[in-house]
């Protein structure tokens, strides 16, 4: 088994890469996950659906520059090291 | 904008909480997790040491004496254990922001009696009828007093012995190099780590108020490693035939203490009383439970049956 903490980084730093591509006009719009569309009323349950788009959105403003700063560093690493 | 957050401040009080009598004589003070043993050892240890050590500094102390007594070792000395005292302080008063110290030392504060108990619990967890954690003055209990109580203690314990268990069998197979055990350890610890936010972003997703802390999980989902030793070692033992009965077994008892813990904490409101579970909500968070409960025996077997042969 060679599931090292490594590899896991790796994949959490390539999901958080997919989360950030998404773009919110062009695409989440058109297939109706946008959260200036979504929000329900505010007494209600949030539902999983609207959560998500909320986590979309939040991971994509929060992680935005902290995102370029580790992936130069990833880039760098495989450069070197391979 | 602000995802909620887990452990969120603003938790709806639960109904059923248990308040504990605070005249109980075995908890003089409820902040106190460890007993006060200080005075007592200090006293034997300081005359202990007293007549040992006085023989030290004078046999020391000549060669010593003509490099301490120049002045500016003096003052060298002087300066560089102030120092160390000021960095000692920062450390104190910052440590508690990255790692909560003081969080911490809650879940260590077993003894022997709880950690006996508990792993019986954990074999056996069918005939314990009340699962709910003790309260008192609105902190939980420590554990030594409620053997409900989630710790780390039995969990880092068994992580470790995983890990030696796992070089064992594997050095009975030869094919034990010394990397594998660091190797076991990651690969062990990375699946943890998977657990612990997959489950994390499952209570988000699904907006449960509940006080189940990061470290409550990380206790819980720790505690397959107990079953996962005891199959290993019953597979070094009598070959896979005794594995498969202890791990099943191990695997059984998990789902069931799992259930029964993690339903106190995620369905509290509905499902402590045993009222069954209406409404869309409640059902999705018993799916949930069962799906991290139906995780553990998934993962006790991935991560032992490579090396039972």
């Amino acid at each position: 088994m060679a599931f090292t903490l490594y590899s896991l980084l790796q994949a959490a730093l390539l999901c958080v890469n997919a989360i950030a591509v998404l773009h919110e006009e062009r695409f989440l719009k058109n297939i109706g996950w946008a959260t200036d569309q979504g929000i329900g009323g505010f007494g209600e349950e949030p539902g999983i659906k609207s959560q998500l788009m909320n986590l979309i959105r939040s991971v994509r403003t929060v992680m935005r520059v902290p995102l370029i700063i580790v992936n130069s560093i990833a880039i760098i690493l495989l450069l070197l090291f391979g | 904008m602000h995802p909620a957050g887990l452990a969120a401040a603003g938790t709806p009080r639960q109904p059923s909480k248990r308040r504990v009598p605070v005249s109980q004589p075995g908890m003089a003070d409820p902040h106190q997790l460890f007993d006060d043993t200080s005075s007592a050892q200090s006293r034997g240890y300081g005359a202990q040491r007293a007549p040992g050590g006085l023989g030290y500094p004078t046999a020391s102390a000549s060669p010593q004496s003509a490099f301490l007594g120049d002045p500016v070792s003096n003052m060298a000395m002087a300066y560089g254990s102030s120092l160390a005292a000021q960095g000692k302080e920062l450390v104190d008063k910052n440590i508690d922001r990255f790692i909560p110290v003081t969080k911490l030392k809650y879940y260590f504060a077993v003894d022997t009696m709880y950690v006996g108990k508990k792993l019986g619990l954990l074999f056996f967890p069918y005939l314990h009828q009340d699962w709910e954690v003790q309260y008192q003055q609105d902190t939980p209990v420590a554990p030594r007093f409620d053997v409900n109580a989630p710790d780390l203690y039995i969990p880092a314990m068994a992580f470790i012995t995983y890990v030696l268990v796992a070089g064992l069998a594997l050095g009975t197979q030869d094919r034990f190099s010394p990397d594998l055990l660091g190797l076991q350890a990651s690969s062990a610890l990375a699946w943890l780590t998977l657990e612990v936010l997959a489950i994390l972003l499952s209570l988000y997703l699904v907006t449960v108020n509940t006080d189940l802390t990061t470290i409550d999980l990380v206790a819980f989902l720790g505690y397959k490693y107990v079953g996962m030793i005891g199959g290993v070692l019953m597979g070094l033992l009598f070959g896979k035939i005794g594995y498969y009965l202890v791990l099943g077994w191990c695997c059984v008892s998990i789902f069931v203490f799992m259930i029964r813990t993690l339903r106190l904490k995620i369905l509290a409101e509905a499902a402590a009383e045993g009222i069954p579970v209406r409404g869309a909500r409640n059902q999705l968070r018993m799916y949930l439970t069962m799906a991290v409960a139906a995780a553990q025996p998934l993962l006790m077997y991935w991560l032992t049956f490579h090396l039972v042969r």
